[in-house]
């Protein structure tokens, strides 16, 4: 293909003889097994691309032919390599440009500039996100999704499809235990299934649908916009906002889209956050629902949880050595979404989380099955009582930190299950609400955590965050008593 | 018509299988097709590079698929006529020497992968700033489609792009199009198939009738 | 010549120089169009300075804008 581009004299010369040494080297160029064109080698080198660099250090004798030639062409440049070749490029794209493209007047779109202005203007803009997240979040995906939707689904579940399963499966199957791996209080199905399709389903549906909704508008970037400085202060920057937002629908997927964050430092802080005090849509969708009777409890639970996130961040915006990352990020005009899309948008996002979760539900009515049977399981509920007990919860609430473990989700369905049967006060609520929001993350998302910041650093946030939690849940259950508090 | 008309099948027909070629995924290594073209999808963020790999391959792969968070490299077929063709999407690059970890992983794509060719997707919008990427791209010595895409944002703004002008100064194909609401991705289909040398370049006449 | 970060709002801007060690950044605010020659329209400082840049709107922390300077 023929050069796009002819570069200043000295860097043209650079080229050249980078061109013929690569070429007389032939077999012994360290650099041909790099499917790049010699000239684009060349460019790459005098731009001291750090692969390239690394991949030459092998070898001494070339590396330093390279650097007598980069030398040379610096000094007859006066002027840094890299920026010169970068800008023969802008000035040459912006002709083209300028022949290829012609402007005429723009048709007037009045109505999306003052959206945009009024999304992004302080005065305005906090406002605005404030009724966003009323309306998109608690109204919608909080009242709707995980109170109305749950329980129609829940109550059809429960009046329809349990009985009937259970039913069936006494008549079929003759043996008890196996009876009670598919219907009764820990089946497959009347467990496994059920917690999926009718506590989270719901409410993951409902926030991704929402959360498309923002993508597809463009308010997420100015979302980011607005609370830059604020992430700064814990550590982070306004590009963290995406992940944190969507964590409140999935940490695992958010753990995974941390990886969009440009330093280590702001990966490791997010991911962190995530896995401690940020709760997926289902987790607090259910808690939403629990607790959506006591207002009281429901602003402890709340004000608790974005104090501990807040206050972790700083701090460990304090203990991780570094700066925050800096915040630039392009501000994409606001559209009116195309339902399809979001549909689409949606529909793929809820098919990849039921896949995800389906198969561990199902997994984790397995196990407790056979921990049931082989007396494993109520061995590590016994270990797990006095912790409970300790926070000022009944014994029987210790499962569902066990389940908990096993989906962020499924714990907090399993502490809708007690509620349902009437078992807990509001303090206790309360306290079982923070503990399972701050408690370990899920095993996907820590299978996530795992494969992007390694072993060890996940097991120091684990050793953290468990002790962690429950001490916050200890504290809690404290302060409510002495204060003489009933939630 | 009957273009989009085949896509939306086959994406039917995708979304039925799926449970089960999740449950077999583990069990098959390579799909039994033989592959006609290796082609990646490149460009910085925020252009529509997924989007148009869904329209190309019919696969929504992407599971957190919003604006500059392609964290992966995902890798689709498409099926364009009787061929069968392996479409790579990659994350967001700015420039041939990369600076993020999302960049690096887009890179070395570029190096080691053996591609029968790159499309470069870049925003109508902000043609000028993207075409640096566009030489680097033709520099390394790659086959190389300048794909123009979210023409129709462009329009609104009262832009106007001229292709031909384009592929004259650039020596390379240039397609004018909008993934999003599916314009111009016959045109690149066909340019494909083109430079793959799996079709006969149309004539001028036949391109003014495409149009 | 001033850094962004002290200019009026609402008047076009000629970008003299970028002015940070970071090439990271340098980089990237190449990217969005930001070079030394280009122009740009200050929008406003706050929570995020906003520039337009071109046809797109780009967010900036104070850190960056103050490395802008512009004629």
């Amino acid at each position: 293909m023929t050069n796009p581009i002819i570069y200043p004299e000295p860097i043209e010369q650079a080229i050249a003889s980078l061109e013929n040494w690569l070429q007389s080297i032939g077999e012994q160029n360290i650099l041909r097994h790099y499917s790049l064109s010699p000239r684009s080698l060349a460019l790459l080198l005098l731009q001291k691309d750090p692969t390239i660099w690394q991949t030459l250090k092998q070898d001494d004798k070339q590396q330093q032919e390279v650097e007598v030639l980069l030398t040379v062409a610096e000094n007859q440049l006066q002027y840094p390599v890299d920026l010169a070749i970068a800008e023969s490029r802008e000035k040459h794209a912006r002709n083209l440009a300028g022949i290829t493209i012609q402007t005429t007047q723009p048709a007037a779109n009045s109505t999306q500039e003052i959206l945009h202005r009024l999304s992004v203007n302080p005065i305005t803009g906090f406002p605005i996100l404030m009724v966003i997240l009323y309306f998109g979040v608690y109204k919608f995906v909080g009242e709707f999704g995980a109170g109305e939707l749950v329980d129609r689904i829940e109550g059809f579940f429960e009046g329809q499809i349990n009985p009937i399963v259970n039913q069936i499966v006494a008549q079929i199957l003759p043996w008890q235990p196996l009876q009670d791996l598919i219907g009764n209080d820990y089946g497959i199905i009347t467990l496994g299934i059920r917690y999926a399709t009718a506590i989270v389903l719901p409410v993951v549906a409902t926030y991704f649908l929402m959360f498309s909704l923002l993508e597809d508008s463009g308010y997420l970037p100015r979302m980011s916009l607005m609370l830059d400085r604020l992430f700064k202060s814990i550590g982070l920057s306004g590009r963290a906002v995406i992940p944190m937002v969507l964590g409140l629908g999935c940490d695992t997927m958010a753990t995974m889209v941390t990886r969009t964050l440009e330093t280590k430092r702001e990966r490791l802080i997010a991911t962190f956050l995530l896995s401690l005090a940020v709760p997926c849509a289902a987790q607090w969708g259910v808690i939403l629902g629990l607790l959506a009777q006591k207002p009281a409890a429901l602003m402890v639970w709340g004000g608790l949880i974005v104090a501990i996130f807040l206050f972790v961040g700083y701090l460990s915006a304090k203990f991780f050595p570094g700066t925050s990352g800096a915040f630039y990020l392009e501000i994409p005009p606001l559209r009116l979404p195309k339902l399809g899309n979001i549909l689409t948008k949606t529909w793929i996002r809820m098919k990849w989380y039921f896949w995800e979760i389906l198969p561990l539900f199902i997994w984790a009515s397995v196990l407790i099955w056979l921990g049931k049977l082989t007396g494993l399981f109520d061995l590590i509920i016994r270990g797990i009582e006095p912790f409970a007990v300790a926070i000022g919860m009944p014994p029987d609430t210790a499962p569902i930190f066990l389940y908990g473990f096993f989906r962020r989700d499924y714990g907090a369905a399993g502490l809708f299950d007690i509620q349902q049967q009437g078992g807990l006060t509001g303090n206790q609520l309360v306290v079982a609400a923070v503990v399972l929001t701050l408690f370990l993350p899920c095993i996907a998302q820590l299978q996530i955590m795992i494969k992007e910041q390694g072993l060890k650093t996940t097991a120091i946030m684990v050793a953290f965050i468990v002790p962690f939690a429950f001490l916050i849940g200890y504290c809690v259950n404290l302060f409510l008593n002495v204060l003489g508090v009933t939630l | 018509m009957n273009c989009h008309q085949c896509q939306k099948n086959c994406y039917s027909i995708k979304q039925k299988h799926s449970w089960w070629t999740r449950l077999t995924k583990k069990y098959r290594k390579e799909p039994l097709l033989a592959i006609d073209g290796n082609i990646a999808l490149v460009g910085t963020p925020n252009v529509g590079k997924s989007v148009l790999f869904n329209r190309l391959t019919g696969n929504y792969v992407t599971v957190s698929n919003y604006p500059g968070t392609t964290v992966e490299v995902s890798r689709g077929i498409a099926k364009i006529k009787d061929y069968q063709i392996r479409v790579i999407d990659t994350p967001g690059m700015y420039s041939l020497v990369p600076i993020s970890e999302e960049e690096q992983v887009s890179r070395d794509l570029l190096l080691e992968e053996s591609l029968d060719m790159v499309i470069h997707v870049v925003d109508a919008k902000n043609l000028g700033r993207m075409l640096p990427l566009t030489f680097q791209l033709m520099e390394a010595g790659l086959t190389v489609i300048l794909a123009i895409n979210m023409i129709d944002e462009a329009e609104q703004l009262g832009l106007k792009v001229e292709p031909d002008a384009l592929k004259i100064e650039l020596g390379i194909p240039v397609v004018v199009m909008s993934a999003a609401l599916n314009r111009g991705v016959r045109e690149l289909k066909q340019t494909i198939l083109q430079l793959l040398s799996f079709q006969p370049e149309p004539d001028s006449a036949n391109v003014e009738m495409v149009r | 010549m001033n850094a962004l970060s002290k200019v009026q709002i609402g008047q076009v801007q000629t970008v003299a120089q970028l002015q940070t060690q970071d090439i990271t950044i340098r980089r990237k605010l190449m990217a969005l169009g930001i070079t030394p020659g280009s122009s740009l329209v200050l929008e406003q400082r706050f929570p995020s300075y906003v520039v337009k840049v071109g046809y797109t709107r780009a967010a900036l922390d104070r850190e960056i804008a103050a490395s802008i300077f512009v004629r």
